[in-house]
């Protein structure tokens, strides 16, 4: 900051600096000590008051920094101030803008502005203000007037990408654009242009109102040499002529790239589609979802005839023959790739092929089949291919391995290829779980005899094989999906800690191990093999899902706790930094990246996760401090009684969410964070991944939906349920005879047919299905899996239908408070029902902890504090025990109901407690047995074990000399049984946590009974 | 297969395959977006068949005189797609650009001197060890000053090794 002192608001350089120097140094109380004495001298400057409010916000004292940095801005604005400069104003600006006043920053400099009109810096710093509120028109107008002022380019450009910004965030008509058009023709006609940004912002404000022959005779003008990089400017020019449908030139300007750069396969596309006069790689909607895009390239029918079609298509096959023999290096993929684009085109547009796209693929298989990208690379073509053209492809390159003649390394390259296409091709299903155990110990096999190779490599490097051992070990979890032999699934962990004994460094092997892990209830494994990926930053946005969706249903709340915070922490300050980074942007005159940096910005905000985590961080503290009703209401007030959250869930905010996620790093079994495999019945089914990732798109977009939204009524539902329950007994006691619904009552029925119609149902629909389950008309299974919003309806519906006077024709003539029964048997239903089919869970993966973790954390906690709340109104503060005669309504049915209902909330969470005793007690060698029963392998013929037993054969015989020392220490260091105790251990841990849950509920519970 | 186009924001949504790697910092969003804001055309990324992201390199201009230099501040390539000279690609764009449009003396970047396999790759991209930086990763281990010379430093004076290692205070830049 050192350039911006002088003579700031009249005081001199060295009576400021030592101040600045103990704020950067975090001496805050020595600043204020400097700041008084500052201010004893000089009490009337806006600089000084300003510096004070700085030093008064780092201490962390934001209501005096707010009301001293008030009183600077008055001085600002008082009469006798005669010097405003920006120190002053950049001073008081950061201060406003950590206190969340942006306004108040706003309005000084527009006044400073307002004063000193022509004076640019101030401009500028009015400028950044509005940058800051997003606020377009007004950046517009002050860049539009410094440009005025001063002529310079870069204020004209200012003013242009705010007029972009404007339309594409839809607060501004398309006819700015032409606007920004003009002002841009005029500015070049006497200025030219000198800036490659400026350049490219002017052809995109062209583009975007479709001017695309005007665009082209610009970048074809002097005004296209800004742009240095000759494959910029053609790849521009290229797109430009597509969308103008000049095929034929566009065509032979994406022919000039390749020729340039013969790998770029990006632009081979580009290429083939104007050749066959295709433009739906331009006009389908031409918004190609970046984040997800298809591997699928798109393209259309030819509507070329025969004859032509056949010469378009021997033209592009002839260039990218030549292409191969002009650049004929073992890594430029392109043009060899490019031959199966042909084959797929011709075979689209039905030309008879004869398995000329199965020889293509062969024939690519040869060259490049030993590369770990290779099927990323012809994915898309086996979707055109039948089931038995893909078997004979697999055969046929089998056969191509088997008699090749290359070095080890690209023959097992080519093996692991195979086995990862069979894996794209879904050919796991057709195989009997004989040749699946096989297979999984063919892989371990070739894993272990190619281990020499990676002998010498650093520690750093990716070993040969590696995916190897994730193929395995999700043949593995395939053979559990078929057997439900829990053998398997611990034969596929091992497998993977096998690898990560080996080297410590493959994030695949962790993912999977993570998820694992999470199916088995091991949260603190899972937990801990995540932490190691080091995911942080941007990185959470991407990357949280592979943790945070399980975390939440466990009882770990302490990790829970920190993983949102982390996340939400990571988000916030984005949003406050991000107007920072654009107006960086536009200093550095860099415009296109000022307006990305917005869209970005807009972009994470509409976050589903974002808002997920918000919602579910607010719904953690209710349920840590659902205990004690005072506690439970005072977070609920935090969050304005849950208003905030319930207006997040309008439908603007769930329209917009979009969806950051990168899922393609899942396991084959949980493609997404709301599906797992594992829990349904595997029946043969193929798993396409891709078919499920596709899926996911489409649905998981409403489904996701519709779990917020019942998610964003709910702390407002427990408010609500909390004023009606206490407002119904007073009622009750009082007798004030009024019978109509409250304000209270009213909303929440409107929520409660709100959370109804995201389940599905109307309110009535809803409720007859909770009666009809409670009393065995039907079967739970209408709950699908969302039976704990289910039973937190019927929490809800209870404490509504207390304060309420409506009668529900579902009920019938049921007395009124029969809802009380409807609850507890409910929950009794639930809870005794799960713990009398579970088995331990050493011996039961899956969701049974989790759900029982809900069904506690949630239902059982929001019921007890309705109840809480009743017995608090009934027993107004101070009477803590229940006296004789104390009241005389002490024996109506309403009040028995609740007393039955307490010792119903009591009893079920008495056994669970039970269950998680016994549960606890069992000795952790009995549990390991347990587990190592389950892999008999070692001399079987049958069942799991036999992939371990391949990998264990290489453990103990393993020398330095194979293998090297690193690699041999590493093998000497295995233990199958540290693993198997690591995970009796990790489970421990979990029941051992939701055991103190329901332990700390148990008083509450305990004293209600004795109250009432 | 290689399409290299500059990096953009949406690409930060997209790169977790590569930065999972152990060895790949994801830094925080302002360092990511001053190199988006202030030298573009040093932050680009390679997309594969599929949109698939295979690396990116991200860099930097600056100094003065006759310091004035390009600077790797990242490159990585994802598992998948090593192997096959991207890294070289990516590199060979960067001095391209420091060379001709920035007319640069020199490219040079930090890389820890424990990290053999990257060392080497360097060396076989024209790349000397200019100097040693005492400490430079989080205090703990040394990093090593790589530089390659580009055509405007004719007599290659910009990459006579230094002959005693220096701290991290004593580095022109950060």
């Amino acid at each position: 900051m050192s350039s911006k002192f002088g003579m700031a608001g009249g005081i001199p350089e060295r009576r400021v600096r030592p101040i600045w120097d103990a704020v950067d140094s975090r001496q805050f109380k020595a600043a204020l000590k400097l700041s008084t004495a500052l201010l004893s001298k000089y009490p009337k400057s806006p600089y000084a008051i300003a510096l004070k409010g700085l030093i008064l916000e780092r201490m962390g004292k934001p209501d005096e920094a707010l009301s001293v940095c008030i009183d600077a801005k008055e001085r600002l604005y008082s009469n006798d101030v005669v010097i405003v400069d920006d120190l002053t104003l950049s001073t008081l600006q950061i201060v406003f803008a950590r206190l969340d006043r942006l306004d108040l920053a706003t309005s000084c400099y527009e006044y400073a502005c307002g004063k000193f009109p022509n004076n640019v810096e101030l401009m500028m710093g009015l400028f950044n203000c509005y940058v800051r509120e997003y606020s377009f028109v007004k950046q517009q107008q002050t860049a539009i007037k410094m440009y005025k002022v001063v002529g310079e380019e870069r204020f004209l450009l200012w003013a242009v990408c705010s007029i972009q910004l404007q339309v594409l965030s839809g607060t501004g008509g398309e006819k700015l654009l032409l606007l920004a058009e003009g002002l841009l023709k005029k500015h070049v006609a006497s200025h030219s242009l000198h800036e490659p940004e400026a350049l490219l912002l002017y052809i995109s404000i062209l583009e975007q109102q479709a001017k695309y022959g005007d665009a082209l005779e610009i970048l074809s003008g002097k005004l296209g040499s800004l742009l240095i990089i000759e494959v910029d400017r053609l790849r521009i020019q290229g797109r430009l002529l597509a969308r103008l449908c000049d095929h034929p030139a566009a065509a032979a300007i994406f022919k000039k790239i390749l020729e340039i750069c013969p790998d770029d396969w990006e632009c081979f596309l580009n290429y083939l589609g104007c050749l066959l006069e295709d433009d739906s790689r331009w006009c389908s909607g031409t918004v190609i979802d970046q984040l997800h895009p298809s591997n699928y390239v798109s393209c259309k029918l030819s509507h070329l005839n025969s004859e032509k079609f056949d010469s378009l298509i021997e033209n592009a096959s002839h260039f990218m023959q030549k292409i191969q023999i002009e650049d004929n290096t073992d890594f430029v993929r392109c043009p060899y790739l490019a031959n199966l684009e042909i084959e797929r085109r011709k075979r689209l547009y039905g030309k008879i092929e004869d398995g000329r796209l199965s020889d293509s693929l062969l024939k690519y298989f040869c060259r490049f089949g030993h590369m770990s990208c290779f099927t990323t690379d012809v994915e898309m073509f086996l979707q055109v291919m039948s089931h038995e053209e893909k078997m004979t492809l697999v055969e046929k390159f089998n056969k191509s391995c088997e008699s090749s003649t290359t070095s080890q390394a690209k023959q097992l390259g080519q093996s692991i290829t195979i086995f990862k296409i069979q894996e794209a091709i879904g050919t796991m299903a057709s195989l009997s779980s004989d040749e699946l155990e096989c297979m999984a110990s063919h892989m371990a096999d070739i894993y272990c005899k190619n281990l020499p190779l990676s002998k010498d490599l650093d520690l750093q490097e990716n070993m040969h094989g590696e995916d190897l051992l994730s193929m395995s070990s999700n043949v593995l979890v395939q053979l559990f999906w078929r057997t439900r032999n829990i053998g398997y699934l611990l034969e596929a962990i091992m497998v993977l800690e096998f690898g990560l004994t080996i080297r410590r460094h493959v994030w695949q092997y962790k993912i999977l191990l993570l998820h694992l892990y999470s199916h088995l209830s091991a949260f603190p494994l899972a937990y801990e093999w995540y932490k190691t990926l080091d995911i942080k930053n941007i990185l959470l946005e991407t990357a949280v899902h592979h943790i945070l969706p399980q975390m939440l249903v466990s009882p770990l709340w302490v990790d829970l706790s920190d993983i949102l915070k982390d996340y939400l922490r990571f988000m916030d300050d984005h949003f406050r930094e991000s107007a920072d980074l654009t107006f960086l942007a536009y200093r550095h005159r860099t415009y296109t990246k000022a307006i990305e940096f917005v869209q970005f910005k807009e972009r994470l905000q509409h976050s589903h996760q974002y808002l997920i985590a918000r919602l579910e961080a607010a719904i953690l503290q209710l349920k840590q401090k659902a205990d004690n009703i005072e506690e439970e209401e005072s977070i609920l007030e935090s969050f304005d009684f849950g208003i905030q959250l319930l207006e997040l869930s309008s439908d603007v905010t769930l329209k917009s969410l979009t969806f950051n996620d990168d899922i393609r790093s899942r396991p084959w079994w949980t493609p997404a964070p709301d599906k797992n495999l594992l829990l349904e019945p595997s029946e043969g089914k193929s798993i396409c991944r891709r078919y499920y990732l596709q899926k996911q798109a489409e649905e998981s977009g409403a489904n996701v939906r519709k779990v917020i939204e019942r998610r964003c009524l709910l702390p407002r539902l427990i408010y609500l349920s909390i004023v009606s329950a206490s407002s119904s007994i007073k009622e009750s006691v009082d007798s004030n005879g009024s019978i109509s619904d409250g304000k209270n009552s009213l909303e929440l029925k409107s929520l409660l047919e709100r959370y109804a119609r995201s389940l599905g149902r109307s309110f009535t629909e809803a409720v007859e299905e909770i009666v009809e389950v409670s009393n065995g008309q039907k079967s739970a299974e209408v709950f699908g899996s969302n039976l704990v919003d289910w039973l937190n309806f019927a929490v809800f519906f209870n404490a509504w239908k207390l304060g309420s006077h409506e009668v529900v024709s579902s009920l019938g003539d049921e007395c009124r408070s029969s809802s009380w029964i409807l609850v507890s048997s409910l929950i009794e239903k639930f809870t005794v029902g799960k713990l009398k089919s579970m088995k331990p869970l050493i011996q039961s993966p899956g969701i049974d902890i989790p759900l029982l973790v809900q069904i506690v954390t949630e239902p059982m906690a929001w019921h007890s504090i309705v109840l809480q709340s009743c017995i608090r109104s009934i027993l107004p503060s101070g009477k803590k025990k229940k006296k004789s005669g104390q009241t005389d309504n002490s024996n109506s049915s309403l009040f028995q109901e609740i007393h039955s209902s307490v010792q119903s909330l009591c009893d079920m969470m008495e056994e669970v407690t039970q269950w998680l005793n016994e549960q606890l007690n069992t000795p952790e060698e009995e549990n390991l047995n347990v587990l190592l029963s389950y892999l008999p392998g070692r001399g079987c013929n049958q069942g799991p074990g036999k992939v371990l037993q391949v990998l264990e054969a290489l453990a103990s015989s393993s020398t330095d000399l194979e293998h090297g020392d690193r690699i041999s220490k590493a093998l000497c260091s295995w233990r199958s049984n540290d693993i198997l105790r690591k995970i009796v251990i990790g489970q421990r841990n979990v029941l051992s946590e939701f055991h103190h849950i329901c332990k700390s509920k148990l008083p509450v519970l305990h004293s209600l009974r004795q109250q009432y | 297969m290689t399409t290299i186009r500059r990096f953009c924001c949406n690409d930060l949504l997209r790169f977790s395959p590569v930065n999972f790697d152990h060895l790949t910092e994801t830094f925080n969003m302002s360092f990511y977006m001053t190199y988006l804001a202030r030298w573009p055309d040093y932050f680009h990324v390679a997309e594969g068949p599929g949109n698939q992201i295979m690396g990116y390199i991200m860099g930097k201009v600056e100094g003065q005189g006759e310091s004035w230099h390009g600077h790797v501040t990242a490159v990585t390539v994802a598992p998948e797609y090593r192997r096959q000279q991207l890294a070289k690609k990516l590199m060979n764009m960067l001095e391209d650009i420091s060379d001709k449009i920035d007319k640069a003396y020199f490219v040079d970047l930090f890389v820890r001197a424990s990290n053999t396999p990257a060392i080497k790759m360097y060396e076989k991209l024209g790349y000397v060890i200019y100097r040693r930086v005492l400490r430079y990763y989080s205090g703990e281990e040394d990093g090593l000053d790589m530089r390659k010379a580009l055509s405007r430093d004719v007599e290659k004076k910009s990459i006579i090794p230094l002959k005693r290692p220096v701290t991290p205070d004593e580095l022109e830049y950060d």
